[in-house]
């Protein structure tokens, strides 16, 4: 292929790349072009600006005349809203996160993959932050990963390992760091400070000269191969010398070195020795709120979609409201939903709310009125476990015609039952298993079109279609009265063994749209939303 | 301890503060940037959070006497490179040296693309009825081609036509504008 300049298949390559449609070879082609072509490139230049600038300077829109804003305008346009970040909120919420940090606050509270049923994941730890993380290794571990006991060698750089049990480790290069347990790691030298929450009392750490058990803190370790120093900025460790020396207990503001011959030496401890891997931290937090902000701002030009039945953001501050906040800004299309039991947890990000399933009672009542021909699903989750057969997403009630069943069943198969007119009348839309163990205790981005025009039905994963069924059910589909996270059987025979469907894990989005989205729109959708950026970025060497 | 690190949140969140009114307000100039090398803008701007937060990981190394801008603006090539390189299609339309040099050539540009997109606004607000809202339906409201497609029974493939026809116009407009202008 080779394009022309001036000419019909360069106006064409061009608009396909602005709009991300463009193929390999029309890329190709145009680099040829670009590359010999100084006018071209120039156009090429001057275009691309052009769409920038429309895509950039929402000024452009600000203002718009009055013979615009007719009635016979074909569009509907939201209310004009800058959907900048709003600074004093990001500004609140960072100064919120930081005192949280200074309290000793924790995000993940990960069951351990080990005790489920059938379980075959070993994994005890997650790799949850770096920055400029060089490891030893050929094969980087990947930022977000499960770890399974073993050795990492970080040959410079910061990481932050966060183990099951809910101790965070933060580690610099050059360090190696084994780790052994959901509980239990050791370290052969390096820097690290250990922040350890009330639930994982008794995370022990080894070195080559003293074993720390933790009661509770926040405690520093630096470690040569003949000398470890310890120092404990919050709460008390208990430790022993590996010379074999009696257990002490050191408190707050105290420390001890340990040196190979030498008798052990109590110090004071000082916090300023790692002052590299506190900023660390600090930033880390940082760079969580911004997340946070980015997806706020996206989420509130979400809201003017007029497809969008319902938006729960789960933004909602008064823990004991038991009305689910509906933020879609059409709203005669759908009222409230209702808190059934559930707790509030944090959601993707530290200052981030989610509602959390855990007992059979658990649910959010919702309604929505009104026929579709075709419906699409977002939600992000954490899924706990998969305890039931059927593990319920969104259900509506009982078995009626036009409704939609959502779910994921015990082997990680998403699954989409759609009912029919004729009695007894559904179909099954599974995706091939999707979820894996290793993925429990991750906050993922699940999403499901139903499209009735193109009689197809989509499974997403963190913005990945990853099955695609051809649809027998006609619509139009409805909601009606529907429940996230739990399924009211509504008189389905109650010997059924599938009769019980309530969700284990937490949910802090959900999406319900009147239309079939795009695979475009649910990348966009998982892209603003997810936890942190990509992680094959951060880890690049 | 307490005390210490109670000046270093202080610190900290001054800091952040600095930061993020420097950033919010270099946001638009990096994401045009990065546009320059990504056009899509879904892709781009993904580019750009991650440049953020890279920014904000290294903002200790800012100099605050140099302009914040092509200060992050380094940073966004970087992360640009480093989406590319895991990005077939992209590379196949960058390689070669062209992300350099479109770069630089649109930095040279620059001074004659401002005088030229000052008319933009003005010609926006000549646009048909019909077409000015396909164009901030498509890059204010940020809906998908397939919703606006529905929205005015076309088929997707004629609304990517028609976007493509609107932006024709709207530069033919600016060049017309900017030569009365000039004259």
């Amino acid at each position: 292929m080779k394009i022309p300049f001036p000419s019909c298949e360069f106006d064409d390559a061009v608009a396909a790349v602005c709009h991300g449609s463009a193929s390999e070879e029309q890329m190709r082609a145009l680099n040829e072009l670009l590359r010999n072509d100084a006018p071209a490139r120039d156009e090429y230049v001057l275009r691309i600006e052009l769409h920038s600038r429309l895509a950039s300077d929402r000024d452009l829109f600000a203002e718009i005349p009055e013979t615009i804003a007719s009635p016979e305008r074909f569009l509907r346009l939201g209310p004009r809203r800058k959907v900048r970040i709003r600074q004093t909120t990001w500004v609140l919420a960072l100064a919120a996160c930081l005192a949280l940090l200074a309290a000793g606050w924790w995000v993940l509270r990960l069951s351990q993959p080990g005790e489920r049923q059938g379980a075959t994941s070993k994994a005890v730890a997650m790799l949850n932050r770096v920055a400029d993380a060089q490891w030893s290794e050929r094969e980087s571990p990947r930022l977000g990963a499960p770890l399974e006991p073993g050795l990492l060698r970080l040959r410079s750089g910061l990481a932050q390992i966060v183990f099951y049990d809910g101790a965070r480790v933060v580690i610099e290069g050059p360090a190696e760091f084994q780790i052994v347990s959901p509980n239990e790691a050791s370290c052969r030298n390096g820097r690290l400070t250990a922040d350890v929450p009330p639930q994982a009392r008794g995370f022990r750490i080894g070195t080559p000269q003293m074993n720390v058990t933790d009661l509770g803190t926040s405690f520093g370790l630096d470690v040569k191969e003949r000398r470890s120093e310890l120092h404990v900025f919050k709460g008390s460790v208990e430790f022993e010398a590996t010379a074999g020396a009696a257990k002490q207990n050191l408190k707050e503001g105290a420390g001890a070195v340990a040196e190979y011959s030498n008798k052990l030496k109590l110090i004071t401890a000082d916090p300023n020795a790692f002052a590299s891997l506190f900023d660390f931290r600090l930033k880390s937090s940082a760079a969580e709120v911004l997340r946070h902000e980015q997806w706020r701002a996206a989420a509130g030009r979400l809201d003017d979609d007029p497809s969008l039945l319902m938006h729960f953001d789960f933004e909602q501050t008064d823990p004991a409201e038991w009305r689910l906040r509906n933020t879609s800004r059409r709203k005669e299309a759908a009222s409230d939903g209702t808190i059934v039991g559930c707790q509030w947890t944090e959601g993707r990000w530290p200052d981030k709310k989610a509602l959390e399933f855990r007992s059979v009672n658990d649910r959010v009542r919702i309604e929505v009125p009104g026929d579709h021909e075709s419906l699409t699903l977002a939600a992000w989750v954490r899924v706990q476990g998969l305890d039931r057969q059927i593990n319920s997403l969104y259900m509506s009630d009982g078995f009626e015609a036009g409704t939609v069943h959502w779910s994921i069943r015990h082997d990680g198969v998403l699954a989409l039952t759609a009912i029919g007119s004729e009695p007894g009348s559904f179909q099954i839309c599974t995706s091939p298993p999707t979820l894996t163990l290793n993925q429990l205790g991750l906050w993922l981005h699940l999403a499901v079109v139903i499209d009735g025009g193109a009689k197809d039905v989509v499974h997403f994963l963190n913005g990945v279609p990853v099955s695609h069924r051809g649809l027998n059910i006609k619509p139009p589909f409805r909601v009606g009265v529907a429940e996230l996270g739990n399924w009211n059987a509504k008189g389905f025979p109650k010997e059924d063994p599938f009769m019980i469907r309530n969700f284990s894990g937490a949910m802090d989005e959900f999406c319900l749209f009147g239309r079939a989205l795009s695979a475009e729109e649910i990348r966009a959708l998982y892209s603003v939303g997810k936890p942190q950026p990509d992680p094959l970025i951060q880890t690049r060497n | 301890m307490s005390h210490d690190s109670n000046r270093r949140s202080g610190d900290q969140a001054a800091a952040q503060q600095r930061f993020l009114s420097l950033f919010l307000r270099s946001e638009r100039e990096i994401f045009r940037y990065v546009a320059a090398l990504i056009p899509n803008v879904v892709d781009a701007e993904d580019i750009v959070q991650q440049t953020a937060i890279a920014l904000w990981e290294k903002f200790d190394a800012y100099d605050p006497a140099q302009p914040f801008t092509p200060w992050a603006c380094r940073f966004a090539l970087n992360k640009t490179r480093q989406w590319i390189e895991r990005r077939q299609r992209w590379q196949a339309l960058l390689e070669g040296g062209l992300a350099d040099e479109l770069a630089q050539r649109r930095e040279e540009l620059l001074p004659e693309i401002e005088t030229r997109l000052k008319h933009l606004e003005g010609c926006l607000n000549k646009l048909p009825t019909e077409q000015r809202s396909m164009v901030e339906g498509y890059y204010y409201q940020r809906s998908s081609v397939e919703k606006l497609a529905e929205e005015t029974s076309r088929t997707v493939a004629a609304t990517y036509k028609t976007l493509q026809r609107i932006r024709q116009a709207l530069q033919a407009c600016i060049e017309n504008t900017a030569k009365g202008a000039a004259s």
